[in-house]
């Protein structure tokens, strides 16, 4: 069943491109930016080798890029495209645009801090800015899971109930640049869970006119067509369940829209997402050796939000802390404020702490998830939350102290 | 609370004609508001406007959807399934239109219940300002059925106007042209239309992409939308003066002049808007203008 499949050690980057390529794509506009660069070059190296068929352009930026893959999409073909953290931005009006014509392309964002100050490394700010844009999301944590979310995403997006573009998304460095063993699927028994995509809706054609994406006056027009969008994105949250069942089926992995680690008896859950989540899981096996009851919950698929599921995993549970690798500036975590969202109206939910951490991609470090145990068990046992607050060491401030001198500031 | 929407071509002076009525209603101590919605500003496309007058602090905003006056500026408006001006319109409502008809001919061709009362200001506008610019006219008209007093007209024309001309003698005209409206028209006692139409709350269902993306299917029907409706003036070419030399071919922004068999220019009279900018540009000044009434 599983066919002949191969193992090697691939970057994340890699892996996404993998996942493109298996996924018969037929046209990728690109632009570079780092640390998503790899991925657009090991595809155009492919199609000018030959081992892949399709149109690829170089864009003069991401906002020509993301409306050529929507426009690109609503002739019926299958497209692809990639970008990171400032590009995400740059493109960001697109977003909007081309989720509004209900095209069902894939993206992969590959998460970096936003400037300023700039930086290389990963959080999340650039992919949660887009959360409201209609697009789906999924957030992957290994190599493998990225590319096995490529071709999930292009089964979600073009599903006729679903019918919206989708992103793919991991962390820079953390996965982009960082290999591990991927199992490659055999092309055929993709083609299999993936057959070519067969529009009914876009597909401009010569001498056929239509308009997509036509101008509405009236909120009440402009309502309806909003709302389908949402309803539309929340079908996906049935069709995943589907679509990853029979992934499992097909190819062995199975992928929850969260994940659950060590939860069945957890007493107090850590959630977080990406590829920090592996930390995360260490540091929970740690706490679990010193016998506390300790799991932790992934959240995998961000776009629709799995509310059902998160508050199935959360309830009766004593006290639950969201690591947000991203700050809403003058709020807070992002994801916190969802989660509290999903508790507010469940009787059976736990206390919720709010932890800022990985900023810019910062370590979180043994202590850091040892701080936020103990605050989880501290604030049941006295019914006292403690204010959100940021993951940050003594030795880390030591070293802006340092910083700052270099600077001429101290 | 008293209820009027406008409706107008863009250029025609709907918005300036609400807040005419506006600012004389506030200049009498009322509570008043006025807003105008438009799409994308072009010129001759239906425009409508809003003014509401209340003796309390008015707690309403936007579309006016169920007015208790209505002013019509533009009568081809009516047929205008899109524009819709009677719409929300209640027996107890009254409707002014800009016409050559009488009241009792436009009640019976449009199967209107409610009160009706006409006035030719587009005439009027040409007699006094010598061009078919009706705000301060169709202000003067809305005024005098809600029973605003003259010199608070008088007041609010000349306020509205200041910010868009410093032409004195222009103002002067269109107080003129204003208070002629005012004159021309009986005071109306209106009842405000209060009823207010209910329609239940529905949970929206949902339909799949191939219908519910913001995409036209059938083939481009803009063709079928005659714009020839719109115009006042038409152009009328004189083949005598004629030098053939084709200005008013290239100068007509919506490509609407052809030339016959003769080689001499003519105008698709079925989309020709009557912007009249072939006869500025017609260096042997052969087109002349012609005051159209659109009658049935």
């Amino acid at each position: 069943m599983l066919g002949k499949m191969t193992k090697q050690m691939l970057t994340g980057n890699a892996s996404i491109a993998w996942g493109v390529r298996l996924s018969d794509v037929d046209y990728i506009p690109a632009y570079p930016v780092t640390p998503q660069t790899e991925i657009i070059e090991s595809l155009s190296k492919w199609i000018r080798e030959g081992q892949m068929d399709a149109g690829f352009v170089t864009m003069d930026s991401e906002h020509s890029m993301i409306t050529a893959a929507g426009a690109a999409s609503a002739t019926g073909v299958r497209v692809f495209t990639a970008t990171s953290s400032q590009g995400l931005m740059y493109g960001f009006e697109m977003l909007y645009t081309v989720s509004g014509w209900r095209v069902p392309f894939v993206m992969a964002n590959v998460s970096r801090g936003l400037s300023s100050p700039i930086t290389l490394e990963p959080d999340h700010n650039d992919i949660l800015a887009a959360r409201d844009t209609g697009f789906l999301q999924i957030h992957c944590e290994t190599c493998q899971e990225a590319l096995d979310s490529i071709l999930i995403a292009y089964r979600l997006a073009e599903d006729k109930s679903v019918l919206l573009p989708a992103i793919v998304n991991m962390d820079g460095f953390y996965l982009s640049f960082t290999r591990e063993p991927v199992e490659i699927p055999n092309k055929e028994i993709v083609r299999e869970f993936l057959p070519p995509y067969k529009p009914t809706h876009a597909f401009f054609r010569a001498s056929q006119p239509m308009a997509q994406g036509v101008a509405v006056l009236g909120g009440h027009i402009y309502s309806y067509f909003k709302y389908q969008m949402h309803m539309a994105n929340n079908n996906a949250l049935s069709i995943y369940k589907e679509v990853s069942e029979e992934f499992k089926e097909t190819f062995g992995r199975g992928y929850g829209t969260v994940e659950g680690y060590m939860l069945d008896d957890a007493e107090y859950v850590l959630i977080m997402s990406n590829s920090f989540s592996a930390m995360g899981k260490a540091a929970v096996k740690r706490a679990r050796e010193k016998g506390l009851r300790i799991g932790l919950l992934r959240l995998r698929l961000l776009r629709p939000f799995p509310e059902e599921d998160i508050r199935e995993a959360l309830k009766g549970r004593k006290a639950s802390a969201v690591i947000d690798q991203n700050i809403s500036v003058g709020k807070g975590g992002i994801l916190y404020s969802e989660i509290a969202g999903v508790l507010y109206n469940e009787k059976q939910r736990p206390l919720l702490l709010s932890f800022i951490g990985g900023l810019g991609g910062k370590n979180i470090s043994d202590a850091e998830f040892d701080f936020i145990f103990d605050a989880m068990m501290n604030a049941y046992s006295t019914g006292n939350v403690p204010q959100p607050a940021l993951l940050y060491t003594e030795a880390e401030l030591e070293e802006m102290e340092r910083l700052k001198r270099v600077a001429g500031k101290g | 609370m008293l209820k009027v929407r406008f409706h107008g071509r863009g250029g025609q002076g709907a918005k300036i004609a609400s807040r005419v009525l506006g600012t004389a209603a506030f200049l009498e101590g009322y509570y008043a508001q006025d807003f105008p919605l438009y799409g994308a500003e072009r010129r001759g496309a239906p425009i409508a406007a809003f003014t509401r007058i209340s003796k309390e602090p008015i707690l309403e905003r936007g579309v006016i959807s169920e007015p208790d006056v209505i002013v019509v500026m533009d009568e081809t408006l009516l047929d205008d399934p899109l524009a819709n001006p009677l719409s929300g319109l209640g027996k107890e409502g009254l409707v002014f239109i800009n016409t050559t008809h009488k009241a009792e001919d436009i009640k019976k061709r449009y199967r209107i219940d409610a009160n009706v009362l006409t006035l030719d200001i587009t005439k009027i506008s040409l007699d006094i300002l010598g061009k078919p610019i009706l705000s301060a006219l169709a202000g003067g008209a809305a005024s005098k059925i809600v029973r605003l007093k003259e010199t608070s007209l008088k007041e609010a024309v000349t306020r509205e106007l200041s910010d868009i001309t410093h032409e004195k003698g222009l103002i002067e005209k269109n107080i003129e042209a204003s208070i002629y409206c005012f004159n021309a028209l009986p005071s109306v006692l209106i009842k405000s239309n209060a009823s207010h139409k209910k329609s239940d709350v529905i949970t929206m269902p949902f339909e799949a992409a191939d219908i519910s993306s913001p995409s036209v299917t059938i083939p481009a029907n803009t063709p079928l939308k005659k714009t020839g409706n719109w115009r006042i003036f038409k152009p009328v070419w004189d083949y005598e003066l004629c030098t053939k030399c084709m200005t008013c071919v290239m100068r007509c922004p919506d490509g609407c002049i052809r030339v016959n068999e003769e080689g001499f220019p003519y105008s698709d009279y079925e989309n020709c808007k009557g912007c009249m900018i072939c006869a500025e540009e017609c260096p042997a000044k052969a087109i002349r203008k012609e005051r159209e009434v659109h009658a049935w």
